[in-house]
């Protein structure tokens, strides 16, 4: 490696990501920077020009939609402030967190579940793959008002479990407005205004979005799945181990990289999260449901704080990235060969 | 050599995008003002009516309106741009961004007062003073309306309604089975001394539609009325009177009371849904506006059998005022004649009479015949002409668009956590920030 002359920073970009084996000479296509220009011009301006303007937007003076005011507010930040001391930010970050935690282990661990049993089945293993993966083809809002209609706490699986089952106070669901293990209760005068727990009325949400997204996550374990060589588990099978050892020494370590790349892809669907919640519960009773997708809508469109709208925005932009970063910069690490 | 060969080609690509860009742009922007009509005249074209009237009695209502104008003008198609959600909420957004984007409805649907005062701040709402003068709607107004529609002297909106916010509907089976009367002359704390009588009595004492955010804002608004009176309310609406004030809290503490006696599923029922359980025999009260009567009555509920109605405890003198009226663009209008021929059928006293009829509302206008009117939308108007007229805050038509939205956000809060010291601490704060 060493015997090259450094190369120029375009050929990074385009040699195609390498497993980590040492990197042998690339096809230096000159043409290449041609065929990028295109596209990395539109995603500068577009992307990061428009991120820049953004954070330009939240930190002026724009406060209402005609009126335009793009000079800086002072003292510098004080829409940040402002935000984080409102308790229906500080309810929907609290959200935000509890959903994406439960959903990316509910989505993830289902996925896995249904991989590995459809990876075993032997009649119709087609079938079984298209139906589970079926609901990723809906559209959030169908889900959440079909799943509006099944959580309704008058009707839906509340009838059935009071019917069926005789149970005499059937779950609130999301029109519920517990917390449940409640770690901090706001004392009134501190700067935490909301009680931070799980909120009971997450979990329905958290049903619906799991229900769409485990087939993703069960169509990435298949892939996973199907590069495990037989002969490592047919070794197993042979020195003794049962299903659950193989599945737990051999299956889940080699299943890792999918598991992580899977977490990183679901992560920004469940941080991004707005149609699904809107069309179950909007913000609901103390805005227990509600979650910066949602505020961002009301504040750019309601209220017309677009410089709010823009600082809730770059928020969540910036917990995705706290995630995302490290990933990316791991694995180009690990590419450029340490 | 081969350096130089690639720096050309970056520069020549870029070059060739922005280009690209720039022809795009320039192209796409004449399309969305080729969306009305291109023609000058009255007599072709597209008119684009903006609202949130899409409900049954709502739509049926908006139905007499443009029956109207295309009578009036033949040659124009008429283009209903309803959006739907409760109380306006989702058209709002939408209307934002259309006007951001220089691509106004020919004509939109607001609320007077500070709702409309916002769009003629920012030089949306165009000036028609010429059409009240030319067609002498002045005279015809009550004096508070007016001041809601004008700015600096000049006017830039028609009103076509007046609904009356603070009339609670009741279910007259529900409240004999508990034993319980309500009149004109019930106090507010004697109604929240009743609840609990009729909770006994095994029926749900309020019906509340809670999906829909300005259904809990209105009842509190209400309960404040009826403990402060109208003149409390002006003041605490322009941060003269602070919230936190005694009788405001003892108002707040009410309001408390009353979410303990209520349905246990108002945060998945709207309002309509909510009426509608009121008069089905679910609960016994419903605190709504008028617009719940045309509702019901579009259902097929009778007024004196299935339900029943009294204004709200305590707030006997008071007209809640929520009103609708409709405002043209002062630019980019797609199609200018046709605008004013709309706007000049609107206070035609036949369509006046005919739609507020069939919307459940007063017509603004006292030349209006009343002939036909159910019994309530007879004392409605009646109640229009004569009592204290006030503006509603859960509607942002007494406070703006940041204040309501903040006291919006604040009865959402308090319906979670019931902490009635952090609901007047945010409110105060509000107040100080964002009034006067």
């Amino acid at each position: 490696m060493s015997a090259t002359p450094p190369a120029p920073p375009g050929d990074n970009l385009k040699a195609a990501p390498t497993p980590a084996i040492e990197s042998r000479a690339r096809p230096r296509f000159r043409g290449a920077a041609l065929f990028m220009a295109p596209s990395l011009i539109l995603t500068f301006v577009f992307v990061y020009g428009f991120i820049a303007f953004s954070g330009w937007i939240s930190v002026s003076n724009w406060k209402r939609p005609t009126r335009q005011d793009l000079t800086l507010r002072h003292p510098f930040g004080a829409t940040y402030l402002e935000m984080f001391q409102e308790e229906r930010w500080q309810a929907s970050m609290r959200n935000i967190i509890v959903f994406t935690v439960l959903f990316l282990i509910l989505a993830v661990f289902t996925g896995l579940v249904l991989a590995v049993l459809v990876h075993r089945v032997t009649v119709a293993k087609g079938l079984f793959r298209s139906v589970f993966l079926l609901p990723y083809a809906l559209s959030f809002i169908v889900t959440g008002v079909a799943f509006r209609w099944i959580f309704n706490p008058n009707s839906g699986i509340n009838k059935w479990l009071v019917d069926i089952f005789g149970i005499e106070n059937p779950p609130q669901w999301s029109t519920s407005t517990t917390i449940a293990l409640p770690i901090y209760q706001p004392s009134g005068e501190g700067f935490l205004k909301v009680e931070l727990g799980i909120p009971v009325a997450l979990l329905p949400i958290v049903i619906a979005a799991a229900w769409q997204l485990s087939g993703f996550a069960m169509a990435m374990y298949l892939a996973g799945l199907a590069g495990i060589p037989e002969e490592e588990l047919e070794a197993a099978s042979m020195d003794g181990a049962g299903e659950f050892k193989q599945l737990r020494h051999i299956m889940l370590p080699q299943l890792w990289p999918v598991t992580v790349t899977c977490l990183i892809l679901l992560l920004h669907t469940a941080l991004k999260i707005f149609d699904l919640v809107v069309a179950m519960a909007g913000s609901g009773p103390g805005f227990v449901t509600d979650v910066p997708g949602i505020y961002v809508y009301d504040m750019m469109g309601k209220a017309g704080r677009y410089d709010k709208g823009t600082a809730a925005a770059l928020v969540l932009l910036f917990t995705a990235c706290l995630v995302i970063v490290p990933y990316l910069t791991r694995i180009y690490r690990k590419e450029r060969g340490h | 050599m081969v350096k130089g060969f690639k720096r050309a080609a970056l520069a020549l690509t870029a070059a060739s995008v922005l280009a690209l860009s720039a022809c795009g742009g320039a192209g796409s922007s004449g399309s969305p003002g080729a969306e009305g009509s291109a023609t000058g005249e009255a007599g072709g074209g597209t008119l684009e009516v903006f609202s949130w009237w899409t409900s049954g009695s709502e739509a049926a209502a908006l139905k007499v309106l443009e029956d109207a104008f295309t009578t009036a003008s033949p040659g124009v198609t008429f283009k209903n741009a309803a959006v739907s959600g409760g109380g306006g909420s989702n058209a709002r957004t939408v209307l934002s961004t259309r006007l951001q984007g220089g691509n106004p409805p020919d004509s939109w649907q607001l609320h007077p007062d500070q709702d409309l005062f916002a769009v003629v701040e920012d030089g949306s709402a165009a000036d028609i003073t010429d059409l009240y003068q030319a067609n002498g709607w002045e005279a015809k107004l009550p004096d508070t309306v007016k001041n809601m529609l004008q700015k600096d002297g000049k006017y830039y909106a028609v009103p076509v309604n007046a609904h009356r916010a603070n009339v609670l509907w009741t279910n007259p089976d529900a409240l004999k089975k508990a034993g319980v009367s309500l009149s004109e002359t019930t106090s507010i704390s004697d109604f929240v001394a009743a609840l609990p009588k009729i909770k006994a009595a095994g029926v749900t004492p309020v019906c509340l539609g809670a999906k829909d955010p300005f259904a809990p804002a209105q009842l509190l608004e209400v309960i404040i009325m009826a403990n402060v009176g109208a003149d409390g309310y002006n003041q605490l609406v322009t941060g003269k009177l602070p919230f936190d004030d005694p009788k405001v809290r003892t108002a707040v503490e009410q309001f408390k009371t009353v979410l303990e006696n209520v349905n246990n599923d108002s945060a998945v029922l709207t309002w309509d849904q909510a009426a509608l359980n009121t008069a089905n025999g679910k609960c016994a009260t419903n605190l709504m506006g008028d617009w719940a009567f045309g509702e019901l009555n579009h259902k097929g509920k009778k007024d004196g059998t299935d339900f029943s109605h009294v204004t709200f405890p305590g707030t006997s003198e008071i007209f809640d005022f929520v009103g609708d009226a409709f405002v043209i663009p002062a630019e980019n209008a797609p199609n200018a004649a046709a605008e004013k021929v709309w706007l000049t059928q609107l206070l035609d006293p036949k369509v006046q009479s005919e739609f507020n009829l069939k919307k459940g509302s007063a017509p603004v206008i006292k030349d209006a015949s009343l002939d036909g009117y159910p019994d309530y939308q007879k004392k409605a108007a009646e109640a229009f002409q004569t009592k204290t007229i006030v503006s509603s805050l859960a509607h942002a038509q007494s406070a703006p668009a940041e204040f309501a939205t903040t006291y919006s956000d604040a009865v959402t809060s308090f319906l979670g956590s019931k902490n009635v010291d952090a609901f007047l601490k945010t409110m105060t704060e509000a107040q100080k920030n964002q009034l006067g």
